[in-house]
């Protein structure tokens, strides 16, 4: 058992489980080294490159279905009133097609925001993995009492005019956000719809379309 | 700390932590917890809501420095035992339905719109009533329907099913005067957390 | 990148869980990300690390045999409140180990052995400096990389 507590990046080195996950790895990093050391490649741009893959270009089945609700309106309208059914629409592949899911839109007067209070449920079985801070004590105790602020320091301001609603998943039902359509997407194809939408987006803690940070 | 995983809204946190990059599992003991959770889920030796309450059942100092799956883990070390799965000859209970939606016997006590304030709550046991909307008044947003009662089927009482309702309270009428006016937070109750109010919430104002 | 290159390797594709790209190691995602940095910088055509690719995974596949290679763990339900959970430890990129060698198929390493043998052909480095380096990192004393408390 991890005798370290807090399993933070200052934790001990991922450590591969057996003789040749470890030969793996250490030819892995040796590769990457000697390509940095010759000037082939930045370590930034692989930084970047891993980032953008696990954190914003991903969950894959929430940015098509957000992607599709963008380019139809009566597909839009199915999957507010629901989501279940019209997930079965697009044939995503989905975990736990048991799994209530209820979709909540993002308008210029309203922006969503999802939690879990009591632990850390989440839509895992249509987007995976939710990202650690998500499940973290920080983010759970702080975005239902001061949900502008949180958002702030995550990235995103609001206006004041809009209103902020939590959604805290107490129970079985899993909440998705629908994030605005960005400003200059509009000649976009659905497939590049996609690319815009990013987890975070998808909890609600950044707007679809984001620039990419790094 | 009673119930120290029942953290909305309670003081005291900094700053939300991000990595920039994350890995499935930080040691291998971790996916084998993780392997060890989903066989003795498969198997029907481990009830979702036994599990979700053993983690509530760790002592508060260590379920907050505890890693994520070090609370699984501390949960099923635990839990497992409890419910027979590590007795010789015994066999798990029989599958229920799947999933957690189930009929329920009796009509929704409330409808759409309804203004109701979220009971007391139960210091004992599991439950998923969050304790900053105790005493509370909110309006309910939507009747979802009926699902297995957690706070009967983590203790091995049933499923009893009840119906779960989508509850709206207003940031001031959580936090007080102070709160921002055009913030709230709706959260999932379940029909004996809740009960009429006769006057009305405060809400948010909606233009 | 205008095109989506994962696409184009069609059922070469890396495995996704539930539609997002997972990695089980860490080196697994540095590979990518180096392979689709050096793409991105223009080292080399896509088809070419596609054709290396599956040029690996086939080499394995008639070792070791096509079933083993595509009966891969499905995609487990990661709920983080376990529900009706498939799958058990196994990563998404990984099949139960093969009655012949033990050794299970793994997509990212079929992954490295392409991108390596690409890196020596287009110049980019050679496999002995690659097997010296490798000796060196293998030979640092354990916990070499353990926070000092």
């Amino acid at each position: 058992m991890n005798e370290h507590g807090h399993d933070d990046q200052h934790d001990h080195a991922h450590e591969p489980s057996d003789p040749e996950a470890a030969r793996l790895a250490l030819r892995a990093e040796a590769l990457e080294e000697l390509l940095v050391e010759r000037g082939v490649v930045r370590r930034e741009s692989i930084d970047a490159i891993v980032a953008r893959y696990e954190n914003e270009i991903g969950p894959l089945n929430g940015a098509k279905l957000v992607a599709r609700a963008w380019s139809d309106p009566e597909f839009k309208r199915r999957l507010l009133a629901d989501a279940r059914a019209a997930i079965a629409e697009l044939s995503l592949p989905v975990g736990d097609t048991a799994t209530p899911i209820v979709v909540v839109e993002n308008t210029p007067g309203v922006h969503n925001v999802v939690v879990c209070t009591l632990c850390s449920c989440y839509p895992s079985s249509l987007l995976g993995l939710p990202p650690r801070w998500y499940k973290s004590p920080p983010y759970r105790a702080r975005v239902v009492r001061e949900p502008r602020a949180v958002l702030r320091e995550l990235g995103l301001e609001l206006p004041e005019t809009t209103e902020v609603r939590v959604w805290d998943s107490s129970a079985e039902l899993r909440y998705l956000v629908l994030p605005e359509r960005p400003l200059g997407s509009e000649e976009a194809s659905e497939a590049e719809l996609v690319e815009l939408v990013s987890r975070d987006s998808l909890i609600g803690v950044a707007p679809a379309g984001a620039p990419r940070e790094r | 700390m009673p119930d120290v995983h029942d953290l909305g809204g309670r003081p005291g946190f900094g700053r939300i932590e991000r990595e920039a990059r994350e890995p499935v599992f930080h040691a291998r003991w971790e996916g084998r917890v993780m392997g060890m959770v989903y066989a003795s889920r498969r198997a029907n030796w481990l009830n979702l809501d036994a599990f979700r309450h053993g983690i509530e059942r760790m002592d508060p100092q260590r379920y907050l420095a505890a890693s994520y799956y070090e609370r699984w883990l501390a949960s099923i070390e635990r839990v497992l035992p409890e419910l027979g799965a590590l007795t010789p000859g015994a066999a798990p209970p029989p599958l229920a339905p799947y999933g957690f939606e189930r009929e329920v016997g009796a009509p929704a006590r409330f409808a759409v719109g309804s203004t109701l304030r979220a009971r007391a709550r139960n210091p004992v046991g599991h439950t998923r009533l969050p304790g900053y909307v105790s005493g509370k008044r909110g309006i309910v947003v939507s009747v979802r329907g009926g699902y297995v009662f957690p706070d009967t089927h983590a203790h091995g009482q049933g499923e009893q099913p009840q119906y779960l309702y989508s509850v709206r309270f207003g940031a001031r009428e959580l936090w007080g005067a102070a709160a921002d006016p055009r913030a709230s937070v709706c959260v999932d109750l379940f029909e004996p957390y809740l009960e009429a109010a006769t006057s009305g919430a405060r809400e948010v104002r909606d233009e | 990148m205008s095109a989506d290159p994962l696409g184009a390797l069609g059922p070469k594709a890396p495995p996704r869980k539930n539609g997002e790209l997972q990695f089980d190691e860490l080196w697994e995602s540095r590979v990518f990300g180096l392979t689709m940095s050096l793409h991105e910088a223009g080292a080399f055509a896509w088809g070419e690390f596609q054709a290396e690719l599956i040029a690996s995974i086939g080499a394995w596949e008639r070792e070791y045999g096509a079933s083993e290679a595509r009966s891969e763990a499905k995609p487990s339900e990661v709920e983080q409140c376990p529900r009706s959970g498939e799958g058990g430890s196994a990563g998404a990129g990984r099949a139960a180990p093969s009655p012949t060698s033990g050794a299970g198929f793994h997509y990212w390493a079929r992954w490295l052995e392409a991108f390596e043998r690409l890196a020596a052909r287009k110049g980019l480095l050679e496999s002995t400096a690659l097997d010296a380096r490798a000796a060196e990192l293998a030979a640092r004393p354990a916990g070499w990389d353990h926070p000092k408390r």
